[in-house]
């Protein structure tokens, strides 16, 4: 299957003067992934992105949408037909809540009664209620005021989305929410988004692909795992350590789940010569649905290896294989495990996730 | 007290000229703030694009400012004649630097994320200027024209001495022939005219801002 590309930059620069703010830049956005610019200030990512609808003019290179050198659009149709959202939000204090999700269906010279039906039914697709539409920007609260935005920039059924910043200006507690909601909306509107932060949590949580910038420079480009795993100093001093857990969150723990786990029957005894044993501390008990009943400490059992039920410690609280690795790792510091069950919906027995390997799993490739 | 109602039985003595005058005043000040707004905004939306040009303006608009309502008149004079048009005019003169520099003041003070917004989701300069800026810059505009109404009033009286024929002509009459009676029956009027176009102009801003934000 070959991937779409909605946005592609060629080599682009921007010079202010002498200064080279943005400097040869290329990347590819494939159509429905959400592509991360990332750096600190003054990297030139908030330029980069302003580039993509032209509300900042490229000095060289070539820049693509959806296929079209947006030299050859007229900047204000391309503006139009891409959504925009901002840090400062941006929404008119003079207009009701109606009136900014349609502001652009009002400069396009929508009917009416369009104008309002689209707003209605963006306001709920943000998780608003539609009695917020009569009211007025100040009225709603920092987060319900970025939603708005949202809803506003998807308001004439753009492809693309540019982000910038969007959750910059609001609580870390609302900012989470915020993301949260734009993935869990992405999984439904599937939209290709071009989104700038300076935040690397951020960069991990919502990209699927990340691009660093230094000084105009794009000095790594990968998905959240490949990120991590680089060796330039610049990144690694950049991404830090807080941002390693968050790539755990990207991964599913079926990666890391030991599927070669001593298991017994619940009617057999335990062969405590076998090979598999070795570096466990204890043999998990199936019965004939493979379901687990629990598990038995080695060194609990009889020297023939047998033992009675009641020796079954029943299993902690497990999980299904499509969690991620960072809510199995927190799941065991919580309940202060260095192992994790792991079972599919019918309660059948999958495997075990180590402490350790989760570990590894970012430790392996770091030098 | 006798004072009180010796000037009201003179003011009802000469109530239809009072009237006259008070229609033909009004008119001139109105002319005077209708054309200054009319001019003066454009202006000062083409130098809000142009910080360089701006100050020159501004500067420019401040020297006329300046001039005593006397000289200018007698300066128009000249070049236009008795009547009117000289009077205008300087209400026109006079009226520029208050409108132009709040309309300038106005448009550059719109909060830069509103109009990058406005501008990012497609708005050409036109739909800027009319959705965004100038609604948002509004109360500021508003508040130099009520200002300026207020003074062309004021100024208007000066026109009689040039023959433009308003409140004026009783003010001055009444200065010449040192009758206190006279001067304020011109003198109430050109007050209460004064605060009444400073309401209705406040009535008007109202009334637009409720039909920008429901357009």
């Amino acid at each position: 299957m070959t991937r779409e590309i909605s946005v592609e930059l060629q080599k682009v620069s921007k010079l202010y003067g002498q200064d080279k703010v943005v400097d040869e830049v290329s990347f590819t956005v494939e159509k429905g992934e959400i592509f991360v610019l990332i750096g600190p200030s003054g990297c030139g990512k908030t330029t980069t992105l302003k580039m993509i609808n032209q509300l900042i003019p490229h000095t060289s290179g070539n820049i693509l949408v959806n296929g079209i050198d947006v030299a050859e659009l007229d900047a204000v149709e391309l503006r139009r037909s891409i959504g925009y959202v901002i840090q400062y939000i941006g929404l008119l204090p003079h207009l009701t809540i109606q009136e900014n999700i349609a502001f652009v269906l009002k400069l396009t010279k929508q009917s009416k009664k369009m104008q309002k039906e689209k707003a209605e039914e963006l306001i709920e697709t943000v998780g608003l209620p539609t009695n917020y539409l009569t009211r007025y920007p100040r009225e709603l609260s920092g987060g319900q005021q970025q939603r708005v935005g949202v809803a506003r920039a998807l308001a004439a059924n753009p492809d693309i989305l540019l982000m910038d910043e969007p959750f910059g200006a609001v609580d870390p507690l609302t900012r989470e929410q915020l993301q949260n909601e734009l993935l869990r909306l992405q999984e439904t509107i599937r939209k290709t988004i071009v989104f700038v932060t300076h935040d690397i949590q951020e960069a991990f949580k919502v990209g699927s692909r990340i691009g660093i910038l230094k000084q105009g420079k794009l000095v790594c480009l990968g998905t959240p795992m490949e990120i991590v795993k680089t060796d330039d100093e610049f990144v690694k001093s950049f991404i830090g350590q807080g941002a390693l857990f968050e790539v755990l969150d990207t991964i599913e723990v079926s990666r890391v789940l030991e599927k070669e786990v001593p298991l017994v029957s619940e009617n057999e005894k335990v062969d405590r010569t076998a090979d598999i044993l070795s570096g466990w501390d204890n043999v998990f008990v199936v019965n004939s649905d493979s379901k687990c009943l629990g598990y038995i400490p080695l060194n609990t059992l009889e020297p023939d290896g047998s033992f009675s039920k009641g020796q079954i410690i029943s299993l902690p609280a497990s999980s299904t294989p499509d969690i991620s690795v960072k809510f199995a790792v927190e799941k065991m510091l919580w309940e202060g495990r260095t192992w994790l069950p792991i079972v599919d919906e019918k309660d059948g027995f999958k495997g075990i996730v180590l402490f350790r390997s989760c570990a590894d799993l970012l430790a392996g490739d770091r030098g | 007290m006798e004072g009180v109602s010796e000037f009201f039985k003179y003011f009802w003595e000469i109530r239809e000229m009072v009237w006259t005058l008070t229609v033909r005043h009004s008119w001139i000040a109105l002319a005077g703030v209708v054309i200054g707004t009319l001019t003066a905004v454009p202006i000062g939306i083409a130098i809000s694009r142009k910080p360089q040009a701006s100050a020159v303006v501004i500067d420019l608009a401040g020297m006329l400012y300046t001039i005593p309502s006397l000289a200018l008149l007698g300066f128009l004079l000249p070049f236009m004649g008795l009547g009117w048009m000289p009077t205008i005019t300087a209400l026109v003169i006079y009226s520029w630097l208050p409108v132009l520099r709040n309309t300038c003041t106005g448009i550059l003070g719109v909060d830069p994320a509103a109009k990058e917004a406005a501008k990012g989701m497609g708005s050409t300069s036109f739909q800027l200027l009319m959705n965004v800026e100038l609604p948002l810059a509004l109360p500021v505009i508003m508040a130099a024209i009520r200002t300026v109404a207020v003074l062309t009033v004021g100024i208007t009286v000066m026109g009689a001495l040039v023959g433009a024929r308003g409140l004026g002509e009783l003010i001055f009459q009444g200065i010449s022939m040192m009758n206190n009676k006279t001067i304020l029956a011109g003198t109430i009027p050109v007050s209460i005219m004064a605060l009444t176009f400073d309401q209705l102009l406040g009535l008007v801003e109202r009334k637009l801002k409720v039909s920008t934000s429901s357009a």
